[in-house]
C-alpha cells in the first residue's frame, strides 16, 4: 500500500512539475507575443518614417518643387529643396478617405483649367487639389479632394509642374 | 435474429465481414472483470497531463525556441531601422540651416522673409506685368518676373535705374546712346535695391498703390517699409526663391 502511495504521489508531483512548465510557456508565448506586436509596430513606424526621410533627402538634391500634405493637421507644404515657400491649410472633402488614403508619394499627373473653370491639380486616382470647380469629370467623381483657397490654390497651380512630387503624411 | 446469433456464436468465421454484428454479441456476453483502481487513477492521471508533459512535441504551431528567435529576429531588425534612420535625419539636418531666405509668391505678389519653417515678414509686393512691347525693328520684350532660386548678389543703397532701350519704346522716344545721360535716373528705385542678376532687382518703387499687382518691368517692387526691413535683414549670398 505505501508503495501505491508513492507511486501516486511520484505522478502527481510530475503532473503538477509539467502544468508549471507549461504555464510558464504559456506566459513566455504571451508576453514573446506581445513583444512581437510592439516591434512589428515600431518596425512599420521606422518604415514610413525612412520612406520620408529617402523621399526628403531625394527633393533635397532635385531641382523641383514639390509638396507636403499632411492628412492629420489637414495643412501642407509647398518646398523647394530644403526651404519652405508656401505654408497652407485645406478642407478636406466629405468623401475623404483620412486615414485610408496612403502615407508615401503621388504625382501630379495633370493641371487643369478649363475655360470658365478653375484651377484642379490631380494627383492620379488618389487625391484632387481644388479651389472650386463648376464640372467635375465623371473619370474623376470617385476621387477624394482638399480645398483650398483660391490665392494658395493659383499659388500652387503656377509652382507645380506637371510630375511633381507631394508626399502624404498622416 | 436467430441467423444472426448463430453466427456470432461462430465468432471467428465472419469477423471481417460483419463486424457489428462481432461487436453487438460481444456486448451481449457477460465478463467478470476485477477493477484495480491504481491502474486508473494512473491512466486518469496521465490523461490529465498536460498535452506538453504527455508528448516531447510542442501544442503550438510555432516551437517556443523559433518564436523566440523571430522576436530577436524583430528586435534587430527595429534597431537597424531606428539607425538608419538617425543617420538618415543627421544627414538632411547637415543639409538645412537656419539661414534667412526671402520667397517671392509672383502670382499673389507676395514677398515672404523666412528662417526654417517660420515666416519672419511678409510684404505685399509688385511682380512683372506680362505685357509684351515689340519694336518697330522687330526688337520685343516680354516684362515677367523669373522664376527659380536665385541669390542677392549685390545690395546697393540710393539705387540708379539705367533707362534699358524697352523703357524708350514702351513710351515712343528715340532710344539714346547707351551711356546717355538721360538714361540714369535717380529717385525711382526707392532707398535700396537687392541685385539677383540678370538686370534684376528687388528695389522701391514711386508707384506704391500699385503694390499688390502685376506692374513692373520684371523685377519686384516694395514698399518703403518693407524695402527697408529686407534690405537691412539679408546679406550678400541670401537665396531668393521666385515661383
Amino acid at each position: 500500500m505505501d508503495r501505491k502511495r508513492l507511486i501516486v504521489l511520484l505522478v502527481l508531483s510530475l503532473f503538477l512539475m509539467a502544468a508549471d512548465n507549461e504555464d510558464q510557456e504559456l506566459f513566455e508565448r504571451a508576453a514573446l507575443g506581445e513583444r512581437e506586436q510592439l516591434l512589428r509596430a515600431r518596425i512599420d513606424t521606422l518604415k514610413r518614417e525612412q520612406d520620408f526621410l529617402l523621399f526628403q533627402k531625394a527633393m533635397y538634391e532635385t531641382d523641383s518643387r514639390y509638396l507636403i500634405i499632411n492628412i492629420t493637421e489637414k495643412t501642407g507644404q509647398l518646398k523647394y529643396r530644403n526651404r519652405v515657400l508656401k505654408g497652407f491649410t485645406f478642407v478636406p472633402s466629405k468623401n475623404f478617405p483620412g486615414e485610408a488614403l496612403a502615407t508615401g508619394v503621388l504625382v501630379l499627373k495633370k493641371k487643369e483649367e478649363r475655360k470658365g473653370d478653375r484651377p484642379v491639380l490631380v494627383l492620379g486616382k488618389a487625391l484632387v487639389i481644388q479651389w472650386k470647380r463648376a464640372y467635375v469629370p465623371p473619370a474623376e467623381a470617385g476621387i477624394p479632394y482638399i480645398t483650398l483657397t483660391k490665392k494658395e490654390m493659383v499659388s500652387l497651380f503656377v509652382a507645380l509642374e506637371e510630375g511633381a512630387m507631394a508626399y502624404i503624411v498622416q | 435474429m436467430g441467423k444472426i446469433l448463430e453466427s456470432t456464436s461462430t465468432a471467428g468465421k465472419h469477423i471481417d465481414t460483419m463486424p457489428d454484428m462481432r461487436s453487438k454479441s460481444i456486448m451481449q456476453r457477460s465478463y467478470k472483470i476485477s477493477i484495480k483502481p491504481f491502474p486508473l487513477v494512473l491512466l486518469a492521471l496521465f490523461l490529465m497531463l498536460p498535452p506538453a508533459a504527455r508528448s516531447q512535441s510542442s501544442p503550438f504551431a510555432v516551437p517556443l525556441d523559433e518564436f523566440r528567435s523571430r522576436v530577436k529576429d524583430l528586435q534587430q531588425q527595429a534597431t537597424w531601422l531606428d539607425e538608419e534612420n538617425k543617420g538618415l535625419r543627421r544627414m538632411l539636418k547637415d543639409l538645412e540651416d537656419d539661414a534667412l531666405y526671402l520667397v517671392v509668391d509672383t502670382e499673389n505678389n507676395r514677398l515672404t522673409m523666412r528662417q526654417g519653417n517660420d515666416v519672419v515678414h511678409t510684404a505685399v509686393c509688385g511682380t512683372g506685368s506680362r505685357q509684351f512691347i515689340e519694336e518697330e525693328t522687330g526688337r520685343n520684350w516680354y516684362f515677367e518676373t523669373p522664376i527659380g532660386s536665385f541669390t542677392v548678389l549685390g545690395k546697393e543703397r540710393n539705387p540708379v535705374w539705367i533707362r534699358p532701350d524697352w523703357s524708350y519704346v514702351e513710351e515712343n522716344m528715340p532710344i539714346p546712346p547707351e551711356n546717355d545721360p538721360d538714361r540714369f535716373v535717380r529717385d525711382v528705385m526707392g532707398k535700396y535695391a537687392l541685385l539677383l542678376g540678370n538686370g534684376y532687382k528687388i528695389h522701391g518703387t514711386k508707384w506704391t498703390t500699385l503694390l499688390g499687382t502685376h506692374f513692373t518691368h520684371g523685377c519686384v517692387s516694395l514698399g518703403d517699409d518693407d524695402l527697408e526691413l529686407v534690405y537691412k535683414a539679408v546679406t550678400i549670398g541670401t537665396k531668393v526663391y521666385l515661383y
